[in-house]
């Protein structure tokens, strides 16, 4: 019986075990995947500590220490597909500040400078140093296929593991959060950007058409919508829209601002520079991944420089 | 010159670790180490972003307990803001977080811990896991599954999303509850009642019992323990109340939680990134030694049973006193930490429950408004894994300057490497182990749940 399932490895990097929760949260369909799927390595759910031979190898999380970077190759070694899965294997995530906060600046707050803490020294016997900046997986491996989402929806994952099973051609879809999200789209005489704690937002109206930012348009739909459908404004925890990825010159905010500037009277200009004023906050999620920070027009050491000289 | 056995990683368990356990020239133990090799440094980066935009960054500390990151550091930032939630968005926090606690529990208890148990700490490698267990017991494994997806799912349906939640923001909640999803989560939850029940039988019948003997040794060291009790009747809590800080003797000091600095320090040794929580207020320093430890407490399950009076609901609080007319108070037990993680599974459902069928509920007024300042807030909560820190302090456009964070499973990390240490030295004699007994090592770490 087993020899007729498809293998599957998966192992966690740098993250927050979220992603495998997320395969987990399959529920049910687990039931139905692991009747043609053998799962061997998995750290979260079995005991297997070596890397076997496996059609599928599912990583989670981005790479900051020799550990990562050592069980990424020997992933790479063992499994046919490769699938970068979530957020931070695939742009490096939300821990991915690398531009904006050096090693030795994280470190010296969490041992040096800290409330709890008095230490004068950084951990460094019999652990993996931490590298010095924290990089998505395919700078380190090839990948096969992308699955992006903090957590990606089990929808997406469900999908994309069953036309993996099946050996057929995984879907794209290409729409952005937008797509999903149930707000309607109108077009206002709002003229002043509002700050997410100014006033309750009306729970059927977009959010950009409000006047609050809302990054729903520039990211890419691998949630279903879940945070503007529940009163939330989007935070393009998936990373970037295909639209922003391909073309050299669009950006999250040149993105965001064309279409705020349309729904509303708000200059385009205008939410622009509001964006690059918290950047570290919009581009919290993909700020790691070359095809975002190689950006010529992507210049968020400035952007915050900028703010600490105000 | 002996050698070094390294488990790595520890499985089964929600984050990075490796276990190295030295052996000197006679195959005996000399030392063993639990190292935690993950550092992002969250701290840090969110420092001089806005604050109201923390409390959904900070979940992703920890992709098994986002909730309690989220509603600690809602708190948190409540108090740097100086702005009480309404009455409704308090509540409702409460309700999704002690929601999120059903959850976790199912997951830990039968995907992590019990193949150790239902197929034996001994049982190959290869089928000792979650995916065994489905084969040995398959009705039960598909309730398992069922159960889980009952409480996710009503989680999802209400608040959007479940892992990394969005749905509380500062002042309050980001939507009300409607009639017709009180009506439906009070039908599911009791439905999750009836399997916590179920559970804890099971569990009484087919491990504790069985595994008394095991339960007596594995692991076993003596510390103090910390967790939250009710402000007035100093009952059971894990969304809010007063810190608890019991000594191994039972005698204790209960303090306000804004004062954890007055009480608690975080020592660091060389080979972990993980920061070891100490009890600083006993004066006594900190030491991991096994006969002697010294500034040494535990968090997490096993701590909270311990720490509370009693439990505000009538079901969890009689498991509490047939647990304590079996074990005592406080017990030290380290496989205790499963039974009493399953009297908390009882607890989040019967408080689910009180909350739902709170008349306040459904009200509509679920934020208070709130305008950005200067200040600084300490936001607690308790997470599965322990008593959960969050404190930040503001400038005047309400963005964050500091921020110092004591995660639940590191309260832990000192008492595990002590259990680490205490069960590699009773398991393995004159260079005699084999997969079973490390497993049992592996065991003692995975009862914290880290």
């Amino acid at each position: 019986m087993s020899g007729e399932k498809v293998l599957l490895n998966t192992e966690w990097l740098c993250d927050c075990g979220g992603c495998h929760i997320a395969l987990v949260d399959l529920h049910e369909k687990i039931l139905n995947v692991l009747e043609s799927v053998e799962i061997q390595k998995c750290p979260v759910l079995t005991d297997i500590k070596e890397y076997p031979e496996a059609e599928i190898g599912i990583l989670t999380g981005s790479i900051r220490t020799e550990h990562d970077r050592h069980a990424a190759l020997e992933m790479r070694k063992k499994c046919k597909t490769i699938i970068a899965f979530g957020t931070c294997a695939v742009y490096g995530g939300l821990h991915g500040a690398g531009l904006a906060h050096s090693r030795e600046e994280l470190v010296d707050c969490v041992y040096k400078n800290s409330k709890t803490t008095k230490t004068d020294f950084v951990p460094s016997e019999r652990i993996d140093a931490l590298s010095h900046e924290v990089t998505p997986i395919d700078e380190v491996i090839d990948v096969d296929l992308y699955l992006p989402g903090c957590p990606p929806h089990a929808h997406f994952i469900f999908e994309s593991l069953t036309t993996l099973i099946e050996k057929k051609k995984p879907e794209t879809n290409q729409e952005t959060v937008c797509g999903r999200c149930r707000r309607v789209m109108k077009k206002t005489d709002v003229t002043e950007i509002k700050d997410p704690l100014e006033g309750v937002p009306d729970e059927h109206t977009c959010f950009l058409s409000q006047g609050y930012i809302c990054l729903g348009s520039a990211t890419l739909d691998r949630c279903l919508a879940p945070c503007p459908n529940h009163g939330v404004a989007c935070s393009g925890c998936a990373g970037p829209s295909m639209q922003i990825l391909t073309e050299p010159t669009r950006d999250i905010r040149t993105e965001v601002a064309d279409r705020m500037s349309r729904l509303t009277n708000i200059p385009a200009e205008k939410v622009k520079q509001r964006i690059e004023s918290s950047a570290k906050t919009h581009y919290a999620y993909a700020m790691a991944t070359k095809m975002v920070g190689n950006k010529p027009t992507f210049l968020i050491q400035k952007w915050i420089a900028d703010v600490e000289a105000q | 010159m002996g050698k070094v056995l390294n488990l790595a990683p520890v499985s089964r368990i929600e984050g990075h670790a490796k276990i190295a356990i030295h052996l000197d020239d006679t195959g005996n133990v000399e030392d063993a180490f639990m190292h935690i090799q993950s550092l992002r440094g969250f701290e840090k980066f969110i420092e001089g972003r806005p604050a109201e935009e923390v409390p959904r960054i900070v979940n992703r500390i920890c992709g098994i307990c986002p909730w309690m990151h989220h509603t600690a550091s809602n708190k948190a930032v409540d108090g740097a803001f100086g702005v009480t939630p309404t009455a409704t968005g308090h509540k409702l926090r409460e309700l999704l977080q002690v929601m999120a606690h059903i959850n976790d529990k199912i997951l830990h208890f039968f995907f992590l811990a019990a193949p150790d148990f239902v197929l034996g700490p001994d049982a190959d490698y290869s089928v000792r896991n979650v995916i065994g267990v489905v084969k040995a017991a398959p009705e039960l494994a598909t309730k398992v599954v069922q159960m889980r997806q009952l409480g996710q799912m009503m989680i999802e349906r209400f608040a959007g999303k479940a892992i990394h939640p969005i749905a509380a923001v500062v002042g309050g909640f980001s939507k009300p509850l409607l009639e017709s999803e009180r009506q439906a989560m009070i039908k599911d939850t009791q439905t999750l009642l009836d399997f916590a029940e179920y559970t804890l039988d099971f569990a009484k019948n087919n491990v504790f019992n069985k595994y008394l003997e095991v339960i007596k040794q594995l692991g076993v060291i003596k510390t103090g323990f910390l967790g939250t009790i009710d402000k007035n009747d100093k009952s059971f809590r894990i969304f809010d109340g007063d810190l608890r800080l019991m000594k191994a003797d039972g005698t204790f000091t209960d303090f306000k939680t804004e004062d954890y600095l007055d009480y608690l320090g975080e020592h660091t040794e060389p080979w972990c990134f993980g920061k070891m929580p100490y009890a600083k207020s006993w004066g006594e320093g900190f030491d991991m030694n096994l006969d002697a430890p010294k500034g040494i407490y535990r968090s997490n399950t096993l701590a909270r049973i311990n720490v509370c009076d009693h439990i505000s609901t009538p079901k969890a609080n009689a498991a509490l006193e047939e647990f304590r007319s079996v074990f005592g108070r406080p017990a030290q037990q380290t496989l205790l930490y499963h039974y009493a993680r399953l009297i908390e599974l009882i607890y989040a459902c019967e408080r689910t429950l009180e909350l739902l069928n709170w008349d306040g509920i459904t009200d509509t007024n679920v934020r208070a408004e709130v305008t950005p300042g200067a200040g600084r807030g300490v936001g607690v909560v308790e997470a599965p894994r322990g008593t959960l820190i969050h404190d930040y302090t503001t400038d005047e456009n309400g963005c964050i300057t500091k921020a110092n964070l004591i995660v639940g499973t590191t309260h832990n990390i000192a008492p595990m490497n002590m259990s680490v240490k205490q069960s590699a030295i009773a398991l393995i004699k004159d260079g005699k182990y084999d997969q079973g007994i490390l497993n049992q090592v592996e065991m003692a770490v995975r009862a914290y749940d880290p």
